[in-house]
């Protein structure tokens, strides 16, 4: 326990003082870690949540990212102003992939979402209007006021103030009735419908939720980045954000937290390592997950239901072929 | 217990990031290379990080310039926009002077942004996307020239040299290909009597393009151009030869390299390539080549007599305003005069291009890349 | 009809790689509930091991190019059949009961097999011997290689030896036995660990066996080349019902067919998003894939 209590004042003590005493390019690193954390919430919400497998999410990232930077590069749209139009299209997204895939189980579902992604990078990078390979560049930096956000600092600001906004929505979600209502289709569908709860609402819920979440990073990602492509939006980086929340802990907060810090820093940080970098990034993760399964920071609620899911598996017999 | 060890391995992971702050002013002078150096382009990577050192070596050998050693910084960019803006933002925190390098135009042009913010300057060497220079920023040039050059070139070989009236062009829908295979289209639309009867991509990391060359072979081209990376186009060359398509077939200058002639086989001969000269062509080129296998035991890369000049534009700048200070470089660099580089004179023009880039075609010859014809 | 017949070749070869590692997935998907991110990788040690016997056997003067194929395949497969056993051991048994981390677990395994290639060989792009040419049977204007009728002929020779020890044999028995509960099968006495070490054995070789054949016919290898390919033959695992044999391969030679049409006829640069365009409406219609039989959902 005073583990935990340690960490967090530590996490809470680095992202209080990188603005203040850090040099751009650790206050850039943070930043990152900051859009991988919003970014880990949301899928948070659709796997941790909701118990559906998605390998395709960068393509609501993608859809938050262009939606912004198209409307502010060729309409000269303010950034804050873009914000809904990318919520409503991330929205939107997610209700075109959800609906008809929502009967589907997980694995399905998984190789579902993941085509999904790839039709959206491709056809970001066939499309004209979104730039083709090249992508939208010359992205402006956001104003209040009269003020621009330029430097690394405002930079960090304005993604703390994301984060925290997107912390304090998935943390609200998990205690609502939504929250519960995930739990019981995760841990046990047939009985959560026998219960009354829909499950197919819930999971759309789900998906919707996740994507405006991507979408607001994505939105974002592209003031941050000022240039965007589709390669930044690829299988890879889908995978990069499932990572977050499985080593942080599923379902977990502080976990999506530490998860994102992890898979931001830990490449960085082996940056010494010069060749051999992305080869110990393999077995590191490798050692991570046998050393912790669970993830860095469980959620609790998360181990009582899989202990409990364990001991009913193991006293379930034969399971009908 | 296993806790304990979960937190020590945690802890050894994020002991470099400790000395990642470390390293700013010192008494070297330090000019930053991003290159990819993982993924699929790392080779390319590797070939231009050694120019570099080459060329700080050499200058420290004659006991540095301004009094002071030259120390490259080279950081990988994995031809990534994101990784690229985080070893953008990591070189200008290790103090680099200026930066020079880069590989994939989809990295440069992010970069450059982070670049510019700072008032570094950056001399790309190999990132020859139009949309770098376009951007109007005051501090970023490029020793290579732009797609829109070769474009003309390579569409006035076509139907003049070889009088090909159909034409295929082939890209692979990188930011590289697809602005050369574009700006090869524009040329040839505005020519009278060229018609392009195939303009499409493949996807790069494929190996078969058999479907993509079927369809080609079914439209008769006479010459069919294809403007990707040589690791796909030596086996689009391959491939192509195999089912019989008719035509010349033409490659742009990122299949200049030995792999692509070892990865076709037979099927490399009286293959074109349009290219700038390659160093081995250049007499200006010759002293850099013998210096560069004797440092590195191997021969340079494409982009490795570029990268060398790159940095030496860099250094002559900062010798002729004798101060390291990075907006008087950026200046600088734009005041370059007739540079006597490896690869040529160089000169910039006022948005930051060479200024006068030379294209020529080569055939495949016996195993070998040939000038084809004198121009 | 002619330009159609070549295409049909074209996709039939693409299809036959596909398949090829769509069986690695599907066995062990089948077994063990896994998608295993690292096959793809396996495949790439695979051509990467054959290249290497490929130097050595010329170094021990063995020139027979038939001879020298055979042996660089036969023991490429053992020994990449070999390091798949040992994935399994260090890095998915521990985590059998963990289904999310194991898939972490996965992607460390890959990153960590594509970068050790990367440390070992080359960053750059290695190209096999050009030992076998493009001369073939004689069908009017389509362009077919012997090379090619190798190719197709032994793997579906390989894919029916598959399917017969998996369902005419007691081995094959005790994986099925495996694949419809474990807990069960460890009951009736089935050493549950050796039979998936070798599940991943007979994968890890038949995508060895892949590999090599990926080196004789592209002639271009390099480390990352598993990525792309296992993405794909995933895809086609999933396409033919995942857990399912025939479905691995009747799935790898429709996406391949399927993607050489779409290039063809469509668009090269949309042949992608058609090919999973239709796999999304496939799956909608048929939420189990082609020949996907029931599954009950482990979480």
């Amino acid at each position: 326990m005073a583990y935990r209590v340690a960490l967090i004042v530590a996490v809470v003590l680095v992202a209080v003082g990188l603005p203040l005493f850090g040099t751009p390019y650790l206050i850039d690193v943070g930043t990152l870690v900051l859009v991988y954390v919003m970014l880990g919430l949301g899928l948070n919400v659709v796997v941790g949540y909701a118990g559906l497998l998605d390998l395709g999410y960068a393509a609501f990232f993608a859809i938050g990212a262009y939606t912004t930077a198209l409307l502010m590069v060729r309409y000269h749209v303010a950034f804050w102003l873009t914000l809904p139009a990318a919520t409503f299209f991330t929205a939107l997204s997610g209700v075109v992939i959800g609906t008809p895939t929502l009967r589907m189980r997980s694995d399905y579902l998984a190789i579902v979402t993941l085509g999904f992604g790839e039709i959206v990078r491709i056809a970001a990078t066939n499309f004209t209007f979104t730039g083709g390979p090249e992508g939208v560049y010359g992205i402006p930096h956001p104003t209040i006021g009269g003020f621009v956000l330029r430097s690394p600092q405002a930079m960090y600001s304005l993604g703390m103030a994301f984060a925290l906004l997107v912390l304090v929505g998935g943390y609200n979600l998990a205690r609502s009735r939504l929250g519960r209502a995930w739990l019981a289709i995760r841990e046990d569908e047939a009985a959560a419908q026998a219960a009354g709860i829909y499950p197919v609402y819930y999971k759309l819920m789900a998906y919707v939720l996740g994507a405006i979440f991507a979408g607001a990073a994505g939105s974002f990602f592209a003031v941050k980045l000022t240039a965007i492509n589709p390669s930044s939006f690829t299988f890879i980086q889908s995978v990069t954000i499932l990572m977050v929340i499985i080593l942080g802990g599923m379902g977990s907060l502080p976990g999506v937290i530490l998860g994102a810090a992890v898979i931001v820093i830990l490449p960085e940080g082996l940056r010494e390592f010069d060749k051999y970098r992305m080869f110990t990034f393999g077995i590191g993760l490798i050692v991570l997950m046998l050393l912790r399964p669970q993830g860095l920071w469980p959620s609790r609620i998360g181990q009582i239901v899989r202990r409990a899911v364990a001991v009913s598996e193991a006293s379930a017999a034969g399971r009908p072929p | 217990m296993r806790r304990g060890i979960a937190a020590l391995v945690m802890l050894t992971f994020l002991v470099p990031v400790a000395a990642l702050g470390v390293g700013a002013q010192g008494a070297t002078i330090k000019i930053g290379v991003p290159v990819p150096l993982s993924g699929g382009n790392a080779k390319m990577g590797d070939d231009i990080a050694k120019a570099a050192t080459l060329a700080a070596e050499e200058w420290n050998a004659k006991g540095g310039i301004l009094g002071k050693k030259l120390e490259i910084v080279s950081f990988d960019d994995a031809c990534d926009a994101q990784a690229s803006v985080t070893a953008a933002h990591k070189l200008i925190d290790a103090g680099v002077v200026a930066v020079a390098g880069g590989y994939c135009s989809s990295a440069a042009i992010p970069a450059s942004a982070v670049y510019h913010d700072a008032s570094v300057a950056f001399v790309a060497d190999a990132s020859s996307n139009p949309k770098l220079t376009d951007q109007g920023f005051e501090n970023v040039f490029r020793v290579i020239g732009r797609d829109d050059q070769q474009g003309p070139y390579a569409a006035g070989f076509m139907t003049k040299t070889l009088k090909a009236k159909r034409i295929a062009v082939i890209h692979d829908n990188t930011v590289y290909a697809k602005g050369l295979a574009d700006a090869t289209k524009a040329a040839l639309e505005g020519m009278s009597g060229a018609q392009i009867v195939f303009f499409d991509a493949v996807t790069p990391g494929e190996k078969d393009f058999s479907a993509v060359l079927t369809k080609v072979k079914s439209l008769n081209p006479e010459a069919t151009y294809y403007t990707g990376y040589y690791p796909e186009g030596g086996l689009v060359a391959k491939q192509f030869k195999d089912l019989g398509v008719s035509g010349k077939f033409l490659a742009g200058d990122a299949n200049n390299d030995p792999t692509f002639i070892s990865e076709a086989g037979n099927a490399s001969e009286g293959v074109f390539v349009t290219s700038t000269p390659l160093p081995q062509d250049q007499s200006t080129a010759t002293a850099f080549i013998d210096r560069y296998k004797k440092r590195w035991n191997q021969d340079p890369g494409p982009y490795s007599a570029l990268e060398y000049d790159a940095v030496n534009v860099v250094i002559d700048a900062i010798r002729r305003v004798k101060v390291t200070d990075r907006a008087t470089i950026i200046k600088a660099i734009a005041a370059t005069k007739d540079y006597k580089g490896a690869t040529g004179t160089i000169n910039f023009n006022k948005k930051g291009d060479r200024a006068s880039v030379l294209y020529i075609t080569y055939i495949i010859k016996n195993g070998k890349f040939v000038p084809y014809g004198v121009s | 009809m002619q330009i159609a017949l070549q295409q049909l070749v074209n996709g039939l070869t693409v299809g036959a790689f596909y398949a090829l590692i769509a069986l690695g997935y599907t066995m062990v998907y089948g077994i063990i509930r896994l998608i295993n991110f690292a096959h793809g990788d396996i495949y790439a040690v695979g051509a990467f091991l054959g290249l290497s016997l490929y130097g050595l056997l010329t170094f021990l003067h063995i020139d027979n190019p038939v001879l020298t194929t055979l042996l660089a395949l036969v023991i490429s497969m053992g020994c990449t059949g070999l390091l798949g056993v040992l994935l399994y051991r260090v890095a998915y048994r521990p985590l059998l009961h963990a289904r999310l981390s194991i898939l972490i677990s996965a992607i460390g395994g890959s990153l960590a097999l594509e970068y050790g290639l990367f440390l070992i060989y080359s960053p750059s792009f290695l190209v096999y011997p050009h030992l076998f040419g493009r001369a073939g049977p004689s069908l009017g204007s389509i362009q077919i290689s012997w090379l090619q009728v190798f190719i197709f002929v032994s793997s579906i020779m390989l894919m029916t030896a598959l399917y017969l020890l998996v369902h005419r044999t007691k081995i094959g028995m005790a994986m099925r036995a495996l694949a419809i509960n474990q807990d069960a099968a460890r009951l009736m006495g089935i050493d549950v660990n050796r039979v998936i070490a070798l599940t991943f054995f007979l994968g890890s070789a038949l995508a060895a066996f892949a590999g090599v054949l990926t080196g004789l016919y592209y002639s271009q290898i390099s480390f990352l080349m598993g990525f792309l390919l296992g993405l794909k033959a995933f895809t086609a695992a999933v396409l033919g019902g995942i857990g399912n044999i025939p479905g691995a391969v009747l799935g790898g030679f429709l996406l391949g067919v399927m993607e050489g049409l779409a290039a063809g006829y469509f668009s090269s640069r949309w042949k992608d998003v058609v090919a999973f365009a239709i796999l999304i409406i496939i799956l909608v219609v048929r939420p189990r894939g082609l020949l996907g039989e029931r599954v009950v959902e482990r979480m």
